[in-house]
């Protein structure tokens, strides 16, 4: 666990080894999330699945507006109704639907821009690192469309080799009715 | 109020029935656009008839509450103390402020964020701060409650409807909205899935209706998800084996049905047989009905698997799976909402596949479901266009190839191909409902089942 005391810059930083290593994999670890959200900008979906673990578990509960002492309902769980509730075979069956010539509601293409910040390390556990980001995906279509989602992801990513593979991402949207006809897009 | 005070002098009884002619089969597209026709579907079709609220188990325990709406007026289901789920206008009876601001929840009472009237889970005006002093006792709780719609239900599914005058929930129905909802507990009874998906459309809340009987666009509109390997089109479509059922008020059912001969053979097994059969069919196959189903959806209906819509804006898919509500947000907006039900004595895993499908196929993710939003507001966008609206639309596939056939319970039903038989039943009893001032005359004056050619 990083806690902030652990991640204030010191006087002498260049000179703790866990600081450095600290430093070292945050680099790592945004430089993985931007290259992933650029491929799915560029619309390189295939190049994006092998970022994924086998394993992966890819989901969005749905979320509601609530009063304070309902709280504990403002999110589905896991088990029940979600927007995405996907693993492996399914995001592949949505990149060869992407792929299939006949997707019509990304035909012509959405353009998108994948923002993603605010990225926190919460966990690291043997290969396992759990990292909170902020996301803010913005996607245009035709000549008008604007959609756009937003809202927090925690994102486990499994170190493999040189690199990492995604092995979770829950994404909590900060929208309750989704103000858009789809969600063509991956987060 | 459905008492047809508010008719827009634009459009006479006339000019409505004129909208669709049943005999081309070519609709005008000023139905999904002029904003005066929507006002008047405000008044004469959504305060007017039955819409569906929620299902019994969303709303189990006293205080449990969840907010929907009839037309764009915003009701909360509650259920009282008593047990009782009473729909009530969410709008404070002192100046009109939203009682209720969560989508659903649990509440003791409603207390008005504004001045502080606080009602109780049946309406009645408790308390408003103020009442002995600045008052001087001369506020009548009494008549100050919040306003009640009527509410019945049929097998959990509640309705509710603002006019005194519409027939009981049972009537409205009738043989084809009672096989609809049937289809939903053909498995037994049901209980909703936490979580409702909710998005927004920019099409008319028509065209997402008619899109339900629409059984010619799967083929196309839905391709990738088919080369995808999401589902085997031609497991789910059979457009040979075409049954669309036309009930009373523009209910009706329109889709694939088990063809009498293997409905046959189903008849002669036992339920244990029926569920070994259900097994061994192809993945998306909807599963084989027990014997029970006959009872409650009859031996038409039983072979259905179809698409129900309880008129005006209810879609029951999947056999019985989801159910989707159309809300309308003005003429060309509308306000999706899935709900997913599971039979209650289902045991986990087979839970847990259909909660996996219901995830999957609808919603704004699923992979049917993301390529059709844009052909509606595609649709919608064109019916404003001057030149465009003009040209219509052409819903008379099938049109004089369809011979009604009769069923023991007054089910009328046409068999055979992929057909527009559903739309057309849809938009005829739209100009019905268009067209009648109040519901003695939409009574007197709307078409019933048709007979013979179609």
């Amino acid at each position: 666990m990083t806690t902030l005391n652990q991640a204030r810059p010191t006087a002498d930083a260049r000179n703790d080894t866990g600081m450095l290593e600290r430093l070292v994999l945050q680099h790592q670890v945004e430089q993985f999330l931007y290259e992933e959200a650029a491929l799915l900008d560029a619309r390189k979906y295939r190049q994006w699945l092998g970022l994924l673990a086998d394993d992966i578990h890819y989901w969005m509960p749905i979320r509601r507006t609530v009063t304070n002492q309902d709280l504990d309902m403002e999110f589905t769980k896991p088990g029940a109704m979600a927007y995405f509730d996907d693993d492996r075979t399914v995001l592949e069956m949505r990149v060869r639907k992407l792929e299939a010539g006949s997707a019509w509601s990304e035909d012509p293409p959405s353009r998108s821009r994948h923002f993603v910040s605010n990225v926190r390390m919460l966990d690291v556990v043997g290969d396992e690192i759990t990292v909170e980001v902020c996301f803010h995906v913005r996607r245009t279509r035709l000549n008008s469309e604007l959609s756009e989602w937003f809202g927090r992801r925690e994102d486990t990513l499994r170190r493999e080799g040189d690199g990492f593979r995604l092995a979770r991402r829950h994404i909590f949207l900060d929208q309750t009715v989704i103000l858009t006809s789809n969600m063509s897009t991956l987060f | 109020m459905a008492d047809g005070t508010q008719v827009p002098r634009a459009w006479d009884r006339h000019e409505i029935l004129s909208l669709f002619d049943p005999a081309s089969g070519v609709l005008d597209r000023r139905v999904h656009s002029d904003e005066a026709l929507y006002r008047l579907e405000l008044e004469r079709i959504f305060a007017r008839g039955w819409n569906f609220m929620c299902h019994g188990s969303q709303i189990r325990e006293p205080g449990d509450y969840f907010v929907t709406y009839i037309g764009e007026d915003q009701v909360i289901a509650v259920r009282d103390e008593e047990g009782a789920v009473n729909v009530l206008l969410n709008t404070c009876r002192h100046r009109g402020n939203a009682l209720c601001r969560a989508e659903q929840g649990r509440a003791k009472s409603f207390v008005c964020s504004y001045h502080g009237w606080n009602y109780g889970l049946d309406g009645r005006l408790i308390g408003a701060p103020g009442l002995s002093t600045y008052y001087h006792g001369d506020l009548d709780r009494s008549r100050l409650g919040l306003v009640k719609a009527r509410v019945e239900e049929y097998l959990g599914f509640y309705f509710a409807t603002l006019s005194p005058d519409a027939p009981s929930l049972h009537d409205y129905l009738g043989e084809v909205g009672r096989i609809g909802l049937g289809m939903m507990c053909a498995y037994g009874e049901v209980e909703c899935v936490d979580g409702v998906q909710k998005n927004i459309i920019d099409c008319n809340w028509k065209i997402a209706v008619d899109n339900l009987f629409d059984w010619y666009h799967v083929t196309y509109s839905h391709a990738s998800a088919d080369s995808a390997g999401f589902f085997d089109i031609s497991e789910i479509l059979h457009p040979k084996n075409q049954m669309v059922m036309l009930g009373e008020y523009g209910h009706a059912i329109g889709g694939p049905a088990t063809p009498q001969e293997i409905q046959d053979q189903i008849d002669a097994l036992s339920d244990e047989q029926r569920e070994a059969m259900s097994r061994a069919q192809p993945r998306n196959s909807p599963r084989v009905r027990p014997s029970s189903a006959t009872d409650l959806m009859g031996p038409v209906g039983v072979r259905s698997h179809g698409h129900p819509n309880i008129f005006p804006n209810l879609w029951i898919t999947m056999s019985g799976l989801q159910m989707c509500l159309r809300l309308p947000r003005g003429p060309s907006r509308t306000e999706l909402w899935w709900f997913t039900f599971v039979p209650k004595d289902a045991h986990a895993e087979l839970k847990r596949k259909m909660i996996w499908q219901a995830n999957h196929v609808f919603g704004p993710a699923g992979l049917l479901e993301q390529d059709d939003g844009e052909n509606w507001s595609q649709s919608t966008r064109a019916a404003g266009g001057l030149a465009s609206r003009g040209l219509g639309a052409r819903i008379g596939m099938g049109l004089g190839h369809g011979a009604v056939e009769e069923g023991p319970r007054g089910e009328r039903y046409v068999e055979g191909l992929v057909s527009e038989h559903g739309q057309r039943w849809l938009y005829r009893a739209w100009t019905e409902w268009m067209a009648a001032r109040d519901w003695a005359e939409l009574e007197a004056n709307h078409a019933p089942p048709p007979s013979g050619a179609v």
